[in-house]
């Protein structure tokens, strides 16, 4: 087995505010490797952006970092320590360098004051040796690869005269242009519709088999997950609750939770199936609930519901590769 | 037909722009030629891309968006209005008749009002009630359908999840007592989870009070869900329009097509089957000429660039505006 591109271990992070720690995200620990795709799913508030934003350390200034977190990020046989690059010398690695990031809303990620081209030139002369003029060579075959018509005219528009889609290729010719090992993608399709959706995702997987890229993908749509990535994990109010591969986590969820937001999705092979949502709200991150933290909202913890409201429940892993945070998994409960 | 309650025939709805230098006006054309019906008691869905025109449809239906032709018809048990010359005292009557549940649950609400202050506004500006009693009795009792707690009543918005503001925003509406309820992508901005759980409200409200609802959407999964009838809209047409199962079932616009193979399907092993749709919707300002559809559409033909497809019915309740619908059904 080849090493893991970047490996997440113990990840904790708490945000220091008035109302004093609030945990963000609680003993994660995850590995992609080259070339994989892996999905993070879970609601809004779940903390998939905030775990994302920990690999790039863009995290606001109140974050705190636990002692045993770990993240190493191996390019080239080397490894770096994450968590330890302090100055923004050093930071340039995870931010544009080995690791790039695509942003939700495309229209507030591009400054709206310069124009698309300088905004790529600018981060290609930071991150290569490049001169300006080469950079803007660069550019524009980035946008025309992307499926940008007219690239060369383009590359002097501003954000406001592109198109939501085009925005958004535009936003991946950028984050490619310096050649990332990991891509960062934070719910890139939510706010685009449908057609334009799938037009986003089959470019992002061509572009991931023509660079042999990483990527982690955040989407709260099981939909999306299933046509891109390879693993899944599940997150819910900080803690990873289930990971595997896509076809064990899509086809035989293990955790009430990933069953819940199956439940809920409309399926259009099953008009009559009733749309069952997971009861209640997630919770509020200062007020998290004790043992295993969806017990609040857990439908089938039944006779053992004691045991979910006062134990932990630790990583089962069914076969290989699928791990689940259950305790009912752990009685070998028929899921 | 009588069941109907609100009809459309021939509506257009026109936004001319400023002149840019000389010659003629542009105008953005965003509604053009809408024909539809809208039972009693229904879940009328409506589909397509940003930029293709429901919200404006949407807002023409409540006299929100200004009607430049045709002509929009509302008729319940009591009165028949004629929305392009309603005014006045009668304006009014009909605002208390139809409401809109809008997109966004954060934008919607006002965040220095209680949610008792924003449920029981409706009620204060229409004149429904005539003490504060009778106002919080009201209050109370729409909150109760709603599934909000009393004790929320007097909490501000921003204490509250967005499927939990998207009930309030719902509340809201129905306080006034409606008969037609525009929900324009009302569960967009939602969680799957919180999705279906308003989803579900909705489709319980209307069984258990017979309200009629416009249902506007881009996800065709949540559509076939929860809508008794389906009509597709692009570039300001209306382009297919049937009863839900049929339309699944014998779809025979290459739009229609190209928006249900654009929904990610949930089986990982079942993957890039999608029919691409290449580019975006055009502009409505200068709309293709023929079909509208006709510059991204994969089966056109020389047919569809010179002439506009007619609106026909292909079978009971299902009309399609295409030349080749019998060779894709």
């Amino acid at each position: 087995m080849t090493k893991p591109l970047i490996s997440v271990k113990d990840l904790t992070l708490r945000f220091r505010t008035d109302e004093g720690l609030v945990t963000a995200v609680n003993n994660v620990s995850f590995d992609i490797a080259p070339g994989e795709v892996l999905g993070l799913v879970g609601e809004s508030g779940s903390g998939k952006s905030v775990t994302a934003k920990s690999l790039m350390m863009l995290n606001a200034e109140n974050s705190v970092y636990d002692e045993s977190s770990k993240i190493t990020l191996c390019v080239d046989d080397q490894e770096h320590d994450v968590l330890s690059l302090k100055r923004p010398r050093d930071q340039m690695i995870i931010r544009g360098g080995a690791i790039s990031m695509i942003f939700q809303e495309p229209m507030a990620s591009f400054a709206p004051a310069l124009t698309i081209g300088d905004q790529m030139v600018e981060q290609l002369m930071i991150h290569s040796d490049m001169t300006a003029a080469e950079a803007k060579e660069v550019s524009i075959e980035m946008l025309n690869h992307v499926g940008i018509p007219e690239p060369a005219q383009r590359f002097g528009q501003y954000a406001f005269e592109f198109s939501g889609g085009m925005r958004q290729r535009a936003m991946i010719a950028m984050a490619l242009s310096t050649k990332p090992r990991l891509l960062i993608a934070d719910e890139p399709t939510t706010a685009l519709d449908v057609t334009i959706q799938a037009q986003v995702i089959e470019l992002m997987k061509d572009l991931v088999d023509e660079y042999h890229m990483s990527i982690l993908f955040i989407t709260h749509d099981l939909g999306v997950i299933a046509q891109t990535a390879d693993r899944v994990a599940v997150m819910y109010l900080g803690n990873l609750v289930e990971t595997g591969t896509v076809r064990q986590v899509i086809n035989s969820p293990a955790h009430p939770y990933t069953r819940g937001l199956l439940n809920s999705l409309p399926k259009l092979d099953d008009l009559e199936a009733p749309l069952t949502p997971v009861p209640g709200d997630i919770p509020s991150p200062l007020d998290r609930p004790s043992g295993c933290v969806f017990h609040t909202r857990c439908v089938e913890s039944g006779e053992i519901a004691d045991k979910c409201r006062t134990e932990i429940p630790l990583d089962t892993i069914d076969n290989a590769s699928h791990q689940v945070a259950c305790h009912l998994a752990t009685q070998g409960d028929p899921a | 037909m009588s069941d109907v309650l609100i009809r459309a025939n021939n509506l257009s709805v026109h936004f001319p722009l400023s002149r840019l230098g000389f010659g003629e006006r542009p105008v953005v054309r965003a509604c053009e030629g809408i024909n539809i019906e809208i039972e009693k008691g229904s879940f009328f869905g409506l589909v397509g891309e940003s930029g293709s025109g429901k919200t404006t449809l949407g807002r023409a239906m409540l006299k929100a968006a200004p009607i430049s032709h045709g002509e929009v018809i509302y008729t319940d048990d009591e009165v028949t209005y004629d929305l392009g010359s309603l005014q006045g005292d009668e304006l009014k009557d009909y605002r208390k008749r139809s409401q809109l549940i809008f997109q966004d649950p954060y934008a919607a609400l006002s965040p220095r009002m209680t949610v008792r202050d924003i449920i029981a506004e409706p009620l204060e500006v229409m004149g429904l009630t005539s003490s504060r009693e009778e106002t919080d009795t009201r209050v109370r009792e729409i909150a109760d359908l709603c599934r909000l707690n009393l004790e929320h009543l007097r909490r501000f918005p921003h204490a509250f999840s967005g499927g939990q503001r998207q009930r309030i925003s719902i509340a809201r509406a129905l306080v006034s007592g409606p008969k037609f309820i525009v929900a324009d992508e009302s569960v967009a901005a939602l969680d799957v989870s919180i999705q279906a759980d308003v989803l579900n409200l909705l489709n319980k409200i209307q069984r258990d009070s017979g309200i009629t609802f416009l249902f506007i959407s881009h996800d065709l999964s949540v559509i076939a869900h929860t809508c008794d009838f389906v009509a597709v809209m692009y570039l300001g047409q209306i382009v297919e329009s049937a009863p839900t199962r049929k339309l699944f079932s014998e779809t025979s616009h290459p739009y229609t097509k190209a928006l249900l193979s654009a929904i990610p399907s949930l089986d990982p092993d079942v993957r890039g089957h999608a029919q691409r749709l290449e580019g975006e919707i055009p502009s409505p300002i200068n709309p293709p000429p023929g079909c509208r559809f006709n510059t991204r559409c994969p089966q056109a033909q020389e047919r569809c660039r010179s002439e506009v497809p007619e609106w026909r019915e292909m079978s009971s309740g299902h009309h399609v505006a295409c030349h080749f619908s019998e060779e894709l059904a």
